[in-house]
C-alpha cells in the first residue's frame, strides 16, 4: 500500500508545462514538433549500450519507433502493450506471450513471432526464446517473476533488424531522415496500431548545447528542449513553460571495489557522511531533486524514508580520525557533464573539511571513487534495482518482495560502497503551442498523443 | 742563446703581452658595458613588471569598483540584506560577471565572509576566502589563490557594496601566468621565468615561461631555493655544454601580504652576446698575435741585420783580440752607436798594438839594461880579480924572479881560474839563449821523476846535512807526450834549488797527480822558505838570492814548462817551505802550440 502510494505522489508529482490552454482546444491532426536534445546517438538500437546521455537519449527516442510488448502503467505496474496476454508456467521460469495478428512494421512486413523472437534473442543472450505460432516463449534458469516490468524496457522493443541493424518497428512514427549524431526525422506513421499520432512530422536536432536549446526555444525555433536540473529553477522563475519529470537520475559516490584506497569501510563511510546533500540541492541544484540516503528514489520503491541521507561532518571527522594515515582518494567524472564537475569539487570541498584528501579526475579513467549520474533504467523497483546492480557492482535482489528490495539495497548503503547524494529530475522546456505533453512513468516521451498549435 | 733569439723571443713576448693586455682589456671593458647594459636592461625589465604589476591592479580595481557599481551586484546585495534571503540564487552570479569582465578570479562574499558565489571554484560557495582582506582595504594585492586542482597565483582587488550592515564584498582578480610573461615587452636576449610556488623545495612543473613548462627548470632549482631562503638574487645557468647557452638570472621575489614570498619571478639575460664576443675577441688577438710574432720574425731579422751583425763582428773581434790578434779591425758600417762603438773598439785595437810596441820597446831596453847590469855584475866579479892579478903582476915585475916566478904562477892560476868563471858565465847566458824546442815523444811522469830521485840520491845524503827524500808516485799518472831531456833538467833544476834551501837537512818530496786533464808534478822541501817579494820576482830572469847564482834557473824551468804547455806555480811562507807545482796538460796538441807559440816569438 505504501509503495503504490509512493508511485501515485511520484506520479502526481511530475509538473506539467503550462498547457492551461489544453481545454480550449480540441486534438487535431498536423503539424510538426521540433525538439532538441543534448545527446548525439549515432544509432537508434536501443539493445545498444553506450555513453549515459546517448543512451538515455535512445531510450527517450526508442518508443516513438518501436514498441515493447509490455509497458508500466502510471502507477508503475506492467501491463500488456504489443502483447495481447501472457501466461507464466508454475516454476516461474517459462513466460507465454502472446501476440496480436494485424500488426506491421514501418516497411510493411507483417509482426511475426519469429522477428520478436529474434528481437528478445538480441536483447538478451541469456534467454532461451522460441517463437510459436501466435507467441513467443521465453524461458530461463531462474524464476523471472519482474519480466513483463523488465519487457517494458525499451531495449526489449519489437525490431526488425537487417544485417546493419534495427531496420523499422512496429511504434508510432517512422524515420524520415536519419543524420547519425545530428538530426532525426520522423513521420506519423499512418497505420500505427493504436491509432495514427496527431503529429504528421517530429523533426530532433542532435548534440545541441542546452544553452543553444534555450535560445532556440526563447526564438521559437524549437518547441521542446532539455533543460539542465539546476537552471529549472531559474527557468520557472522567468516564466518559462518548464516539465520537471519525477525523480529519476542518481547522483551517487561509487568506490571501486578493486582499489585498495577504497578498502577501508570506515573512510568510505567518511566520505559519503562528509557530504553536505544539502548544499548540493540548495545550492548548485538550486532547489531542484532530494538529497538521498538510497538508491531507488521513494517514489519507486517507497521505503526510501528508511534511509535517511548521512550528511554529518562531526561523524565523518570521527571517521576519519580513526584511520592512520588516510590514503589519498582519486574521484572520476565525466569531463562533459558541467554539474558532475561541480558536484565533484564540492565533494573534494567537504571531504577535505572533514580531513580526507579527494582530488578530482576528469575522465573515465581508473579512480578510487566514481562520480555517477544513473538514469534508473525502470520506474520497476525490481528491475531498476537490479540494472542499477549490474552497473555499479553490487549484488542484485534475488526476489522482487520489497523486504528483498530493501534487504540489497541496505546491504549496499551500509557497507558504504554507494553513497546517494541526490535524485534528480529531468527538466524540460515546452514552447507554448505544444499540447497534451507528457511523460511516461520513467521518463519516456509519449509524442504520440501531443497536438500543436498554429505554425512554428 | 744568441742576441737575435734573444731579441726574437724578446719582442715575441711583449707581442704576446702586449696582445693579452690589450684583448684582455678590451674584453673586460666589453664586458662590463655589455653587464652594465644588461643590468639597466633588467632593471628597465623590473621596471616594466612593477608598472605591469600597478597596471593590472588599476585594472582590477576598476573591474572590481565597476562589478560593485553595477545596478546587477546592487539587486543582489539588496536581496541578501532582506530576511530570509537566499543567497543559493546567486552561486553562478560571479562566473558570468567574471566572463563579462574578463577576470580570472570572481567572488561575492557575504558580510559575514562566507563565499557566496565564485567564478574561479563555483562549488566553494558557503566557505571563506582566506584571500579576503579587511573591508577598508582598498589597494590591489598579490595572494596564491586556492582552485579546484592547483593553487594560482593572483593579482586581486576587492570592493564592498554597502546595503545597510552587511555589506557585499567583491574579490576580483587575474592570474600572473603565462599571459602575464607574454605581456611583458622583452628586449632581445631577454626572458622572464615565473615560480608560482610558495611552497619550500622545488616543484619544475610551477616554473614557466611564456610558452609554458620551462624544459629542463631543474638547472634552477637550487637558485630558487637559494631565494627562497634570502640568498643571492643572482645567477648563471648553464643550459648546455656550450657557453653561448648559458643564462645570467636575476631573481625579483613577489610578495604578498606581511611581505610573505609568493613566488618569484627570474629575470633571464642571455650570455651569447658575451661569450660570442669574448670567442671574437680572443680570435683577433690570436690573429694579431700570429701576425706579430711573424713580425717579430722579419723584425728579428733586421734587427740582426741592423744591430746583431755588427756586435757579433765585434764579438768576434774581441775574441781575435783575447786570441792575441791585437790588428783586428772591423768595418765601421754606419754612423749610430754601433758605429761609434765599432770605431772606438778599432781606436782600441790600435791603442792596444801601441802600447804593446811601447811595452815591448820599453821591456826591451829594460831587458838590455837588465842584460847589461847582470853581465857588468856577472863580468866585474872575475875582471877585479883579474885587474888586480895583473897589476900585481906587474908589480911582480921588479921583485926578484923567485919570488916573481911563484906570483907568476900563482896570478897565472888565478887568472884561468877568473877566465874558466868568465867561460861559464857566458856559457850559461849562451845556453838560455839557445833554450832547444822540446822533442816530445811518450814518457812514463813517474819514472822520469823516479830518475831524478835516483840522480840526486848521494848528494842527499852527502856531509853534514841530511836530507831525506820522499818519492809519492800516483800510479794513474799518465804517459804523455814531453822532451824527457829537458824536463829532466827541469825537475833537476827545482831539486837543486830545494837542496840548497836546506842547508841543515830537511825533507825533499817528489810528487805526481793525476788530474782530469793535467799531470801535476811537485816538488816540495822543508827549507827556510821566501817571502813574498821574492816569491813573486822567482822566476824573472837574472833574479837569484844565491851567492853565485845567474838566476837563469827558474827562468829555464818556467820556459821548458812553458814550452810544454805547462804551467808552473810555487807556495812558499818564510819558514814554511817551498813547494813547485808544475801541471803538465794530457793534450799534446797544448805542447805542440805553446812551443810553437814560443818559437815564434
Amino acid at each position: 500500500m505504501r509503495r503504490t502510494a509512493f508511485r501515485l505522489l511520484a506520479a502526481s508529482s511530475v509538473l506539467w508545462c503550462a498547457l492551461g490552454s489544453v481545454a480550449a482546444t480540441r486534438p487535431h491532426y498536423g503539424g510538426t514538433l521540433r525538439v532538441e536534445m543534448r545527446a548525439a546517438p549515432v544509432s537508434l538500437d536501443p539493445t545498444q549500450e553506450g555513453a549515459a546521455p546517448e543512451a538515455a537519449a535512445r531510450v527517450k527516442l526508442a518508443p516513438l519507433l518501436f514498441d515493447t510488448l509490455f509497458t508500466l502503467d502510471a502507477g508503475g505496474h506492467p501491463r500488456p502493450y504489443l502483447a495481447t496476454s501472457a501466461t507464466v508456467s508454475s516454476d516461474g521460469k517459462s513466460w507465454r506471450i502472446d501476440l496480436p495478428a494485424g500488426v506491421k512494421f514501418h516497411d510493411g512486413t507483417p509482426l511475426t513471432p519469429q522477428v520478436a523472437a529474434g528481437a528478445l534473442r538480441a536483447a538478451n543472450s541469456e534467454w532461451t526464446v522460441r517463437a510459436e505460432r501466435d507467441a513467443v516463449v521465453i524461458e530461463s534458469k531462474s524464476a523471472m517473476p519482474w519480466l513483463p516490468a523488465e519487457l517494458a524496457r525499451p531495449r526489449y522493443a519489437v525490431v526488425r533488424r537487417g544485417v546493419d541493424g534495427p531496420v523499422a518497428g512496429t511504434g508510432p512514427f517512422r524515420i524520415a531522415e536519419w543524420v547519425p549524431a545530428k538530426k532525426l526525422v520522423l513521420v506519423a506513421n499512418d497505420d500505427y496500431w493504436r491509432g495514427r499520432p496527431f503529429l504528421d512530422k517530429l523533426s530532433v536536432e542532435l548534440g545541441r548545447g542546452l544553452r543553444e536549446q534555450s535560445i532556440a526555444l526563447e526564438l521559437g525555433n524549437a518547441d521542446m528542449v532539455e533543460i539542465a536540473p539546476e537552471q529549472a529553477r531559474r527557468a520557472l522563475e522567468e516564466r518559462r513553460n518548464v516539465a520537471l519529470s519525477a525523480p529519476i537520475e542518481l547522483l551517487a559516490l561509487v568506490f571501486d571495489r578493486s582499489r585498495s584506497a577504497a578498502a577501508n569501510e570506515r573512510l568510505r563511510q567518511a566520505v559519503g557522511a562528509a557530504v553536505d546533500r544539502e548544499a548540493l540541492r540548495n545550492v548548485l541544484l538550486q532547489r531542484t531533486g532530494e538529497t538521498s540516503g538510497s538508491l531507488l528514489p521513494n517514489w519507486i520503491s517507497g521505503y526510501s524514508f528508511l534511509f535517511p541521507p548521512r550528511s554529518d561532518m562531526a561523524r565523518a571527522r570521527q571517521l576519519r580520525a580513526e584511520v592512520r594515515q588516510p590514503p589519498a582518494f582519486t574521484l572520476a567524472y565525466t569531463a562533459k557533464d558541467s554539474l558532475l564537475r561541480l558536484v565533484a569539487e564540492r565533494v573534494t570541498l567537504n571531504a577535505r573539511e572533514a580531513g580526507i584528501v579527494v582530488q578530482p579526475v576528469a575522465g573515465a579513467g581508473p579512480a578510487d571513487i566514481r562520480l555517477v549520474r544513473w538514469r534508473l533504467a525502470s520506474a520497476d523497483p525490481t528491475v531498476g534495482l537490479m540494472a542499477m546492480a549490474e552497473a555499479l557492482g553490487f549484488a542484485a535482489p534475488r526476489g522482487d518482495d520489497p523486504e528483498e528490495l530493501y534487504r540489497a539495497e541496505r546491504e549496499v548503503i551500509d557497507s558504504a560502497w554507494v553513497a546517494p547524494l541526490i535524485c534528480l529530475p529531468e527538466a524540460y522546456g515546452i514552447a507554448t503551442r505544444v499540447r497534451n505533453w507528457s511523460l511516461g512513468p520513467g521518463g519516456s516521451w509519449k509524442l504520440e498523443d501531443v497536438w500543436v498549435e498554429g505554425q512554428p | 742563446m744568441s742576441f737575435r733569439r734573444k731579441f726574437l723571443l724578446v719582442l715575441a713576448l711583449s707581442i704576446v703581452v702586449a696582445v693579452g693586455a690589450v684583448s684582455s682589456a678590451v674584453f673586460w671593458i666589453a664586458r662590463q658595458s655589455l653587464e652594465r647594459a644588461d643590468n639597466e636592461r633588467a632593471t628597465a625589465l623590473a621596471a616594466q613588471v612593477e608598472r605591469e604589476f600597478a597596471r593590472r591592479g588599476d585594472e582590477i580595481t576598476r573591474k572590481a569598483e565597476a562589478i560593485a557599481n553595477s545596478d546587477q551586484t546592487l539587486r543582489m546585495a539588496v536581496s541578501l540584506s532582506r530576511p530570509g534571503a537566499d543567497p543559493a540564487l546567486y552561486v553562478n552570479a560571479a562566473a558570468a560577471v567574471a566572463q563579462e569582465q574578463q577576470l580570472d578570479f570572481l567572488e561575492f562574499v557575504s558580510a559575514d565572509g562566507k563565499i557566496i558565489s565564485s567564478a574561479h571554484w563555483p562549488a566553494r560557495f558557503g566557505y571563506s576566502d582566506p584571500a579576503l582582506r579587511k573591508p577598508d582595504s582598498d589597494k590591489p594585492f598579490l595572494n596564491h589563490e586556492e582552485l579546484p586542482d592547483s593553487v594560482a597565483l593572483g593579482m586581486f582587488a576587492q570592493r564592498a557594496v554597502a546595503v545597510g550592515d552587511k555589506p557585499l564584498r567583491v574579490l576580483a582578480g587575474q592570474r600572473i601566468d603565462r599571459d602575464f610573461l607574454r605581456s611583458l615587452v622583452l628586449p632581445a636576449g631577454m626572458r622572464v621565468l615565473l615560480y608560482q610556488s610558495a611552497g619550500p623545495g622545488f616543484s619544475p612543473g610551477e616554473l614557466v615561461d611564456g610558452d609554458g613548462p620551462v624544459a629542463g627548470g631543474d638547472r634552477l632549482a637550487g637558485f630558487v631555493q637559494q631565494v627562497q631562503r634570502g640568498a643571492d638574487a643572482t645567477t648563471v645557468v648553464e643550459w648546455s655544454s656550450n657557453a653561448a647557452d648559458s643564462e645570467a638570472f636575476r631573481a625579483i621575489p613577489l610578495a604578498g601580504a606581511q611581505d610573505r614570498p609568493l613566488g618569484i619571478l627570474l629575470v633571464g639575460s642571455s650570455r651569447r652576446p658575451l661569450v660570442e664576443l669574448a670567442r671574437h675577441i680572443g680570435t683577433v688577438a690570436l690573429l694579431v698575435t700570429g701576425t706579430g710574432i711573424l713580425l717579430a720574425i722579419v723584425l728579428s731579422g733586421w734587427a740582426a741585420a741592423r744591430v746583431a751583425k755588427p756586435v757579433e763582428q765585434l764579438a768576434v773581434a774581441a775574441r781575435e783580440v783575447a786570441a792575441g790578434n791585437w790588428e783586428t779591425q772591423v768595418a765601421i758600417a754606419s754612423s749610430d752607436e754601433l758605429g761609434d762603438l765599432a770605431r772606438t773598439f778599432n781606436q782600441m785595437t790600435a791603442e792596444l798594438l801601441a802600447q804593446r810596441d811601447r811595452l815591448v820597446q820599453s821591456e826591451r831596453v829594460a831587458a838590455w839594461r837588465e842584460v847589461a847590469r847582470r853581465l857588468a855584475h856577472e863580468l866585474k866579479n872575475p875582471l877585479f880579480p883579474l885587474q888586480i892579478t895583473v897589476e900585481n903582476l906587474v908589480r911582480a915585475r921588479e921583485l926578484p924572479p923567485q919570488q916573481f916566478e911563484e906570483v907568476f904562477r900563482e896570478a897565472s892560476r888565478t887568472l884561468l881560474a877568473e877566465i874558466a868563471n868568465l867561460k861559464t858565465i857566458i856559457g850559461r847566458f849562451s845556453d838560455f839563449s839557445k833554450m832547444p824546442k822540446p822533442a816530445l815523444r811518450p814518457v812514463a811522469v813517474n819514472e822520469l821523476v823516479e830518475g831524478v830521485a835516483k840522480l840526486f840520491e848521494a848528494q842527499l845524503e852527502d856531509g853534514a846535512r841530511r836530507i831525506e827524500c820522499r818519492v809519492e808516485l800516483d800510479p794513474e799518472a799518465a804517459t804523455i807526450n814531453l822532451d824527457p831531456e829537458l824536463m829532466h833538467s827541469a825537475l833537476s833544476n827545482l831539486v837543486l834549488n830545494a837542496m840548497d834551501a836546506m842547508p841543515g837537512g830537511g825533507t825533499l818530496t817528489l810528487r805526481t797527480q793525476q788530474r782530469d786533464r793535467s799531470l801535476r808534478v811537485e816538488v816540495s822541501d822543508t827549507g827556510a822558505g821566501m817571502t813574498p817579494e821574492e816569491r813573486e820576482r822567482l822566476f824573472t830572469p837574472y833574479y837569484t838570492t844565491k851567492q853565485h847564482g845567474t838566476g837563469l834557473g827558474l827562468a829555464i824551468v818556467q820556459s821548458v814548462v812553458s814550452d810544454h804547455g805547462g804551467k808552473i806555480s810555487v807556495e812558499s811562507s818564510p819558514g814554511g817551505g817551498t813547494i813547485f807545482r808544475i801541471d803538465l796538460p794530457v793534450d799534446a796538441k797544448a805542447v805542440g802550440a805553446s812551443a810553437g807559440a814560443r818559437s815564434g816569438l
